[in-house]
């Protein structure tokens, strides 16, 4: 796992803040990512993830607050120009009857494709390459209507590839998917981080967020309120206070991460570090 | 382009190239194709002397072209708002041009019966009114462009015109008789009339439509991608809708209300070529649609010679049979 943290974010988000039909949804997120960085936006349901990184991809319309993208605001940026700084893969894919998989990631091609402009064999060759850092390559021919979850996500993947951003969003894409195809999905972000793409992703799985990110962004009620490596950042208190259960994280030296949760007990009301001595205990993980 | 879509655009052509060729030689009087490719060089020319150059020159090639105008533009209207809408019954009904041209013909059919000759005028003025209502009210506002809006509007305007019509029904029920032609679908034979004063609607919609193929192919892998690739899915509904009006309006200027055409082609031609893309799609209906209604026509006219009949009967009984067979190996 890297994390190349220097030099100027490829996205700063500060201060944002989105309304939806005149309910405030976010009231303050910050973030940043940089280059060759994978970084997981965790919260319950509601606290505003899938909002913030959809208004940071330009996809949600802000009420306030400045987004850039490699230090130009975004609302300077065409929408094409933004095709070209970062690529958004959806939650819940829409999968259309009578498209085959190389034409669908062809389609992710058409930011660089001129309006009177046909596909050339440099596009041709960067939908295989897309194809293949998908590890979708074996899905090439196949219709879209005839594919598994994960072999969707895959797809969709390979889509976003296609477009050639330096950053990859990829809202809640592991939460349709069973185990194995979750973790095909997690080692593809991975290399793809570790490759110099940054990656944004939004989770519900904190062991799978702890596995896989550099950094992790903790929202609640709209706002962000932690940002740090999951280790600092996903301690038992935090579990409680934000998600309100009795649960730890832990982690070996291979890699392995497990969520430890006590399923049928309230969360603690206190911690060892309430205590008289003042220090806190070291995090689980 | 795939060998099976290849196959299903040269038998589109095929069909269209002979449909022509019947459209020329059969009416009310039988001409020879050899008569036919006589007077073709000579096709422009005035004052000729010779019947079969007037029947030709003045009435068929006209009412070949008609037919094939409005045979793809009704079809691309369809192929356009099924893709835009991601809704596979979607039509030009859907965004109440049938309805508002119906009301167009029938205000002057029924109502001022003298200024029947601008009958295609009001269709086609109605027609684009009605379009305009619903897309006002679809694309209002922040919320604007959603396909649930788009369609309620249409809904709610076709509503407010077919009452209308229904009205001029009854306020003049010993005229209705002259109105069944334009509802059931038909090609008059006025010359370049009717089609000199609509082309241009019918040529801004088709040249928006073929600018409209690679938008739409982004937008079909939904709205969060199409916006992810830079384009602007509210904005790409909204030119393919005023797109299809253009076309839906000007094809029921010329020939009436032909619903089934926008609806059934694009689907034969998705089932045929085994794929939903706009580059194969939108190019195939409209050669598809235009051989089509070009078949159904010259039955139209043939069956019951002298006498024409409407033309929207024959095209379903031509399209159906075609639809159901191809629905039934697909699904």
């Amino acid at each position: 796992m890297s994390a190349a943290t220097n030099g100027e974010p490829l996205l700063d988000v500060s201060g944002l803040r989105v309304e939806i039909g005149g309910v405030e949804i976010l009231h303050h997120a910050d973030m940043t990512l940089h280059r060759g960085e994978l970084l997981a936006v965790v919260g319950p349901n509601g606290a505003g993830k899938s909002t913030m990184v959809r208004a940071a991809s330009g996809l949600t319309r802000p009420s306030d607050g400045v987004i850039r993208w490699s230090g130009t605001p975004l609302r300077k940026l065409s929408s094409r120009q933004l095709a070209k700084h970062r690529a958004f893969v959806p939650q819940r894919p829409a999968v259309p009857v009578g498209i085959a998989v190389h034409e669908a990631v062809m389609i992710g091609r058409s930011p660089h494709i001129g309006a009177f402009r046909r596909a050339g064999a440099s596009d041709r060759a960067a939908a295989d390459v897309a194809l293949a850092r998908a590890d979708a390559a074996d899905l090439r021919d196949r219709q879209l209507s005839t594919l598994s979850g994960g072999e969707l996500q895959r797809v969709q993947l390979a889509v976003g590839l296609a477009q050639d951003a330096p950053v990859l969003i990829a809202d809640e894409p592991t939460s349709a998917l069973d185990l194995g195809a979750t973790a095909t999905m997690a080692r593809r972000l991975r290399a793809l981080a570790d490759d110099g793409l940054a990656v944004l992703l939004v989770v519900h799985d904190l062991a799978l967020a702890a596995a896989v990110a550099d950094r992790v962004v903790v929202m609640a009620d709209g706002r962000t309120v932690a940002d740090g490596p999951p280790r600092e950042v996903l301690d038992q208190r935090r579990l409680a206070e934000i998600w309100h259960v009795d649960a730890e994280l832990h982690a070996d030296e291979s890699g392995r991460t497990a969520l430890r949760v006590s399923w049928l007990d309230e969360p603690p009301a206190s911690f060892p570090e309430d205590a008289a001595s003042g220090a806190p205990d070291p995090p689980t993980l | 382009m795939p060998v099976r879509q290849s196959l299903v655009l040269v038998t589109a052509a095929v069909t269209l190239l002979a449909a022509t060729l019947l459209s020329l030689a059969l009416g009310s009087t039988t001409i020879a194709l050899a008569d036919i490719f006589d007077v073709l060089p000579v096709i422009g020319e005035k004052d000729l002397d010779n019947p079969i150059y007037q029947i030709v020159n003045d009435l068929r090639i006209p009412r070949t072209v008609s037919a094939i105008v409005v045979g793809a533009a009704l079809s691309v209207a369809g192929a356009l708002l099924q893709g835009a809408l991601a809704n596979p019954l979607a039509s030009p009904d859907i965004i109440g041009v049938t309805a508002g041209a119906g009301f167009g013909a029938m205000l002057l059919l029924l109502a001022i019966p003298d200024s029947v000759a601008l009958v295609p005028i009001s269709a086609l003025f109605f027609g684009l009114v009605a379009a305009a209502m619903v897309f006002s009210v679809a694309w209002a506002g922040r919320g604007g462009g959603g396909v649930a809006r788009l369609v309620l509007a249409g809904i709610a305007v076709s509503a407010i015109f077919t009452a209308g019509t229904t009205m001029l029904m009854a306020a003049y029920p010993d005229r209705v008789s002259s109105a069944v032609f334009f509802i059931a679908g038909y090609l008059p034979y006025d010359g370049w009339s009717t089609l000199s004063q609509v082309w241009p609607y019918a040529a801004v919609g088709g040249v928006m439509a073929i600018l409209l193929i690679r938008p739409l192919d982004r937008l079909a892998l939904g709205d969060d991608v199409a916006q992810s690739l830079g384009a602007r899915p509210r904005a790409i509904r909204l030119q393919a809708a005023v797109a299809a009006a253009l076309l839906a309006a000007a094809a029921a200027a010329m020939a009436g209300l032909l619903g089934f055409l926008g609806l059934v082609v694009p689907h034969v031609v998705r089932l045929a070529g085994g794929t939903s893309s706009h580059r194969f799609v939108v190019p195939a209906s409209a050669v598809a649609g235009a051989a089509l209604l070009l078949l159904a026509d010259t039955f139209a006219r043939r069956i019951a010679a002298p006498m024409d009949l409407p033309v929207g009967p024959f095209m379903v009984v031509l399209g159906v049979p075609l639809f159901l067979w191809l629905l039934r190996k697909a699904i």
